[in-house]
């Protein structure tokens, strides 16, 4: 008899292999009561215990790829931390000395004092960072008890290719494990936002979540299925079944040979039309995933991060070796950088003019018009950028346009910087290409205006959607309404690609909707013809493209105008997807 | 010497959890002032990240950041910067 059993997926993925059970971690301390001079000692072993398990944690964290994500060592870093807090240092050495118990057992109270404190928490997601007090204790606990660390269990054997079946995993055990070659997972605790989960994400380990019992029900070494993208795991499978998710793991596994090899491919249709294919880059540390994919342009390159965490503005300097140093990264591929779309409520209280509590600052000073309003952190950008476009092919463009009148003031600006350079016998692209960043309703109801203003328009549709369907994005119960493919939505960014139709100027779209594969058809029906998506989708996307013929989209164009629900958008992306 | 009080309100989506709460007494260890957040009737040093933590501060949560020290003013700036920039999470 099959068993599935339904969980969470928190990673995607199929893995099919043995089961390795984690045995209890260790056991729970009993209480010892102790002689007048063993108690000294005792301390010592206590610190000792906290200094190796604090020694395990940045092992692990020596180990981490340099490439890994910055959430990996994020979450060591907090564990670290937590070890050396006057919590786990302080406390349990007076509890031994107090009640001269053994180490194990001062340890059990303050665990326990401090796990009362987060259970009563109303934040659930605070709530669930119990989990980090516990498995903190737990290592110094497999220390005391002289166990070794968990992805060590099997002495001397390999993890490789296993599944590993846990009560938990800590964030450091589970890069341990990763690390070892491990299969997938499966866990009894946790939900979707558990550092687990996340760190599994990034890891790319399939995984699932929240099986509680699962450790009774499994034996070690049986054969069992990780279904990681559906949160099922099947245990005790027929042959049958293994046979279709071998099919499924190969499959999956063709289509990630298959993206690999389009690295290098052409970004074509069927029908040999040219679709322009570029990256979007918010972080310096993106340029390696860039690179990667074979990405043969960037189209947004975003500059918030440049004036985040600090008390000063950079410096037009800094900006300038900044924005130079894109070309040597990406071998002077062709690049878009956006001016700073920085809201009043992110900048620092030192150089901040304006209240820093607006309400909402999606509607607030951000953007361009607060560009506008503060002349002489824009200028020092546009030096900066103009400077930069005497090394490189560069464009620029301007994120939140609204009005006319707002790109005009923009725009002398531009001008008297350019004139400043001219003067200073400084070398810049006199003809750079000036674009704008279509995302707010009004700009694309007159993108005829801004279509004829402008060298090239982008469409951003994270904003664009929510401006749109007047809906915050934190806000969980409007949420729902968030969907690029709400008919109003869709004829906003009709107006766009019309608009760039008549006056001949090329239109982008940058926002997530360019990266989602569900959209590539439905957008190239409506003539969009230069996506820049995430590095991850890139491939993804190229893929998509070159299934399709524009040819067989010809009759599309026209019915996505008169749609009137989402219901009949999806509707059509069915027709579209089985093209 | 410099005793500087602000009310600060965490804007992040998760609130003061682990990696916030790692990444805020990481940068008010750098300084020498004493550094401590209030809420309510409970207090917290700034430099403890179990003490931070236990604040239990969800998003929305005011605190009052209290910092008394040499380099107080320096210490306000940045600590202030990076809670309004959500400890530099996206949400």
């Amino acid at each position: 008899m099959t068993l599935a059993l339904h969980g969470l997926g928190v990673s995607r993925g199929i893995a099919i292999g043995a089961v390795h059970l984690l045995k209890r971690d260790a056991p729970e301390p009993t209480e010892r009561g102790l002689e007048t001079d063993e108690i000294e000692s005792e301390v010592e072993r206590l610190r000792a215990a906290v200094a190796a398990a604090s020694d395990q944690i940045r092992s692990v964290l020596t180990r981490i790829p340099a490439d890994a994500p910055g959430d990996i060592g994020a979450f060591l870093d907090a564990h670290l931390m937590m070890l050396n807090d006057a919590a786990f240092t302080g406390e349990p050495v007076r509890l031994i000395r107090e009640r001269a118990c053994n180490a194990e057992w001062a340890l059990a109270l303050q665990r326990d004092a401090l796990m009362r404190v987060f259970s009563a928490m109303e934040d659930p997601y605070l709530r669930t960072r119990q989990d980090d007090v516990r498995h903190v204790v737990e290592r110094i606990l497999r220390v005391l008890s002289g166990a070794a660390p968990v992805a060590h269990d099997k002495e001397g054997e390999n993890l490789h290719g296993l599944v590993i079946v846990a009560e938990d995993l800590t964030p450091a055990d589970t890069v341990q494990l990763q690390q070892a070659g491990i299969a997938a997972f499966a866990i009894e605790h946790g939900g979707p936002t558990a550092h687990t989960a996340i760190l599994a994400r990034s890891l790319g380990i399939p995984a699932i979540v929240g099986l509680p019992n699962l450790r009774r029900l499994l034996r070690d070494g049986e054969t069992i299925v990780i279904d990681g993208t559906a949160g099922v795991l099947i245990a005790l499978a027929d042959e049958a079944l293994l046979r279709f998710y071998r099919e499924r793991k190969r499959q999956e596994r063709r289509y990630q040979t298959e993206l690999i090899q389009l690295r290098e491919a052409e970004s074509l249709t069927l029908d040999g039309m040219a679709i322009e294919l570029q990256a979007n880059i918010e972080l310096t540390a993106d340029f390696a995933s860039v690179r990667r994919v074979g990405a043969r342009g960037v189209g947004l390159y975003r500059t918030e991060f440049l004036y985040m965490n600090r008390t000063t503005p950079p410096s037009e300097e800094e900006q300038f070796e900044t924005y130079v140093g894109i070309f040597r990264e990406m071998d002077g591929v062709p690049v878009t950088i956006r001016t700073v779309d920085l809201g009043a409520d992110k900048l620092n209280l030192s150089w901040q003019r304006t209240s820093a509590s607006a309400v909402n600052p999606a509607l607030g000073l951000r953007g361009l018009r607060l560009c506008l309003h503060e002349p002489e952190l824009l200028i020092a950008q546009l030096r900066a950028i103009l400077r930069a476009s005497a090394f490189g092919p560069l464009r620029m463009m301007v994120p939140m346009i609204s009005t006319l009148q707002e790109l005009r003031q923009f725009m002398a600006h531009l001008e008297e910087v350019r004139k400043e350079l001219r003067r200073e016998e400084c070398e810049f692209d006199e003809s750079m290409p000036i674009g704008g960043m279509i995302e707010v309703p009004a700009a694309a109801l007159c993108a005829d205006t801004f279509a004829a203003a402008l060298d090239f328009l982008s469409i951003g549709t994270n904003d664009l959607i929510q401006y749109t369907m007047a809906i915050d994005r934190d806000n969980e119960e409007v949420s729902y309404l968030y969907d690029p493919i709400n008919p109003g939505v869709l004829r906003l960014i009709d107006c766009v690609l019309q608009a760039g139709l008549r006056h001949a100027t090329p239109v982008a779209m940058c926002g997530e909707m360019a990266g989602d594969t569900r959209y590539v058809r439905l957008l190239l029906a409506m003539g969009l013809r230069s996506f820049s998506v995430h590095p991850a989708a890139l491939l993804e996307v190229k893929r998509v493209i070159r299934r399709t013929s524009l040819e067989s989209l010809a009759s599309f164009g026209a019915r996505t105008r008169l749609l009137e629900s989402c219901a009949e958008v999806r509707d059509l992306l069915s027709e579209l997807e089985a093209l | 010497m410099s005793s500087l009080t602000s009310t600060i309100t965490i804007c992040n989506k998760l609130g003061l959890h682990a990696r916030a709460a790692a990444r805020f007494v990481q940068l008010a260890s750098r300084f020498e002032s004493e550094i401590r957040l209030i809420r309510g009737s409970r207090e917290a040093n700034g430099k403890s990240i179990m003490g931070v933590m236990m604040l239990a501060a969800g998003k929305g949560t005011e605190l009052a950041l209290i910092i008394e020290g040499s380099d107080a003013e320096e210490a306000m700036v940045e600590l202030v910067g990076m809670v309004e920039n959500r400890f530099g999470e996206s949400e």
